[in-house]
């Protein structure tokens, strides 16, 4: 067996043991499922702030004080209008009121009426109504200014206004919405940044493990440290790349099953250079992202002796990476900006970044020259952190360059 | 490629920081033979066992393990229990042997079944399917250790196997290192406790302060000292000293004394003649355990934690 085909068999030996480690446990379902569990955290928070909210809505208002012979052309038009607002945007209910004496002192004591909160009060006449309206009621006393003048234009028609018989025609563009484009580059972003936090820390994990159970001498004098190396990078990888297969497979098969509308809007989440190639383009550049970050773990963990220690220097590390989602996060909402090249071009976040540049622009060469340079740093980060790797595993001095050793081979 | 030699070290050195742990090591380990290395705590046996199996590099000096000048191109034919002993907890015994034989090239399907055999044979049988975290001390050390023979290497390599394990579990080792140099492989094994190296070594170095101190057979070492005399009168007599060798020890009614350089017939020919007369004499040879304080002794420095 040739020495290359031995170190890649040991590496994938090294790789199969951490894989098969990290996904035949429990843990891994709690990973494979964080997306679900941090949508089901969000929707129990945004369900709880709506309950808070539609609670306080229900006894919301928008009065008009009108005569009697106004009140149903307006309650009439506010159906109307009403009609074209989600029901989590309308606005607060309607109530008429017939005027009394002094209509502007009535809407002024509307406001310290115990039983409801008046939004916004409507007085005096349709073609110049007083409209007072408190806080947050800014956009009530909107409305009823359009209700005011709508009510007034179907008076003045008559009492309705014109019927008419709209075509309503859905359209698919051909081309991809910016709207869906930036979100599509968000995704991207946040995507990879997800997965290089939790791997980068798993394979942290491991490598203390292995220091905790003394198992790494049992390696080192088995395999070469290198192997070590990649073999933990490479197991990691492969739980990275089950968790975008299921999920990828989810979301490719989600559509099918959800309402017509949503699922329209996930349809607008189509990348600039499309499907495909984006889906070719998020796997390598979260290969680079992960190659780097995960050396830059590796090399540092293998400092530390104690888990205490690990902790304490993934810490940096992983605020760097929350930097670099953030610095990608400013590029993917500013195409073509500096910060957006600046982003492009720094090689931690220019997987981050690339990532959503081909959600944003249908341009293919910047991604060719994107990947040579992320792959040139790539080999920097692995070679200086195998060898940081090799020499705090085992406490002793780095391995001997290459070039020394092949000097000494030649000699 | 040296089909005369298992391992061989010439002049080996290794310092961290300014001190020379490993200082001109030299070593030859004949094919098929038990080898041990002797030393006391922090002589270096550890870190020459990491250099010689490539674990770490030598600052100066060469070795060759099974012929090859890298250690790296024999990993598959050698098998090695470090002294600090790792598992992982959550493995079980069946796969962690296995997982061990992959990494010397055994594939998973037969080093799963060999670990049952193996583990059989060491009466571990019980275990198989046992997490490492559910097995005693003394029982992941022998997994470990099977782990690394399921390969069935050329070269089986020990650093103080011994250590740890009770009487019983010390028994089937060194039947296992005997079974294994059976099988035709090479043991080098480390250890400072000389009872398993003078019952097992075929050849033996004994190390201190990063030297190596001694080179040859048990016998070899053994021979270092003078073989003893003991001696009983008929008479006790203090009057006697004048007759015996001049280091002659009184012990109770018994004299110890070192085999003089002429033999013990002439001395034997006084004592009766001066009216002495015989009651009981032993001729007895030092162990291993002596000679290895005497060789260590000598050199004075022992001591200071193996840093490696």
């Amino acid at each position: 067996m040739t020495r290359f085909r031995r170190t890649l068999r040991q590496t994938f030996t090294i790789a199969r043991r951490d894989f098969i480690a990290t996904v035949f446990t429990p843990i891994f379902l709690l990973f494979l499922f964080a997306p679900v569990i941090m949508g089901s955290f969000g929707a129990i928070g945004g369900m709880g702030a709506a309950s808070v909210s539609g609670g306080a809505q229900d006894k919301t208002r928008i009065i008009a004080i009108v005569p009697a012979g106004t009140a149903r052309p307006i309650t009439q038009a506010d159906a109307g209008l009403r009609a074209l607002f989600r029901d989590e945007e309308a606005p607060p209910a309607l109530t008429t009121v017939a005027p009394a004496a002094d209509p502007a002192a009535q809407a002024r004591a509307a406001f310290e009426t115990k039983d409801v909160d008046a939004s916004a009060v409507l007085y005096g006449p349709l073609d110049a109504p007083q409209i007072l309206y408190g806080p947050r009621g800014r956009r009530s006393a909107d409305y009823l200014g359009v209700l005011a003048q709508t009510t007034l234009a179907a008076q003045n028609l008559g009492g309705a206004l014109p019927a008419i018989a709209a075509t309503k025609t859905p359209v698919t563009r051909s081309t991809t919405s910016v709207g869906g484009q930036h979100q599509s580059a968000f995704f991207a972003v946040f995507g990879i940044f997800f997965l290089t936090l939790f791997l980068s820390g798993q394979v942290v994990g491991t490598m203390a493990e292995e220091r905790n159970n003394k198992v790494i001498e049992v390696l080192a004098a088995a395999v070469p440290l290198e192997s070590v190396f990649f073999g933990k990078l490479i197991g990691m990888f492969g739980v990275a790349v089950l968790f975008v297969a299921f999920w990828g497979t989810v979301v490719s098969q989600i559509t099918t099953l959800m309402p017509a509308g949503a699922a329209a809007a996930l349809g607008d989440l189509t990348p600039a250079v499309g499907g495909p190639t984006f889906a070719l383009l998020f796997a390598a550049y979260f290969s680079m992202a992960y190659l780097l970050l995960g050396s830059v773990f590796l090399g540092v963990g293998a400092q530390a002796s104690t888990m205490r220690e690990i902790q304490m220097l993934s810490l940096p590390i992983t605020i760097l990476q929350v930097a670099m989602f953030g610095l990608s996060s400013a590029a993917v909402s500013r195409p073509g900006s500096w910060i957006a090249t600046a982003a492009e071009l720094f090689p931690l976040s220019s997987p981050f970044a690339m990532a959503g540049r081909a959600a944003n622009s249908p341009e293919l060469w910047p991604h060719v020259a994107a990947l040579a340079w992320q792959a040139l740093w790539v080999t920097i980060f692995i070679t200086v952190g195998a060898r940081l790797f090799r020499r705090g595993v085992l406490q002793s001095g780095s391995a001997r360059p290459f070039w020394r050793r092949k000097a000494k081979a030649t000699a | 490629m040296n089909d005369e030699w298992a391992v061989t070290a010439s002049g080996i050195v290794k310092r961290f920081g300014d001190r020379r742990v490993v200082d001109g090591v030299d070593m030859m380990v004949p094919r098929g033979s038990v080898y041990g290395v002797l030393g006391p705590n922090g002589a270096g046996k550890t870190t020459t066992l990491r250099m010689l199996l490539g674990i770490i590099e030598p600052d100066a000096g060469s070795r060759t393990l099974l012929g090859y000048d890298n250690p790296r191109d024999a990993s598959d034919r050698v098998g090695y229990l470090p002294e600090e002993r790792g598992l992982y907890p959550a493995m079980k015994a069946r796969e962690a042997i296995a997982f061990l034989g992959a990494l010397r090239g055994l594939d998973w399907k037969t080093g799963r079944e060999r670990a049952v055999v193996l583990m059989e044979a060491a009466g571990l049988g019980h275990a198989v399917d046992e997490k490492i975290r559910k097995l005693s001390k003394g029982m992941a050390q022998l997994v470990q250790l099977l782990g690394s023979v399921v390969h069935q290497p050329d070269l089986l390599v020990l650093d103080e196997p011994f250590s740890g394990l009770d009487p019983v579990n010390q028994e089937r080792l060194e039947a296992l290192i005997l079974a294994e140099r059976d099988r035709g492989a090479t043991i080098l094994f480390s250890t400072h406790i000389m009872s398993h190296a003078e019952r097992l070594c075929d050849r033996l170095a004994i190390i201190a302060g990063g030297k190596r101190r001694f080179e040859g057979t048990v016998a070899d070492a053994r021979g270092i000292l003078p073989q003893r005399v003991h001696y009983t009168p008929h008479r006790p007599d203090p009057a006697i000293r004048g007759v015996l060798p001049a280091d002659a020890a009184a012990d109770g009614d018994s004299w110890r004394f070192e085999l003089p350089n002429e033999g013990i017939e002439s001395l034997l020919v006084r004592l009766i003649d001066a009216g002495y007369g015989i009651s009981g004499l032993s001729i007895e040879r030092p162990g291993l355990h002596e000679a290895f304080v005497r060789i260590v002794g000598q050199h004075g420095d022992v001591a200071k934690e193996d840093a490696a």
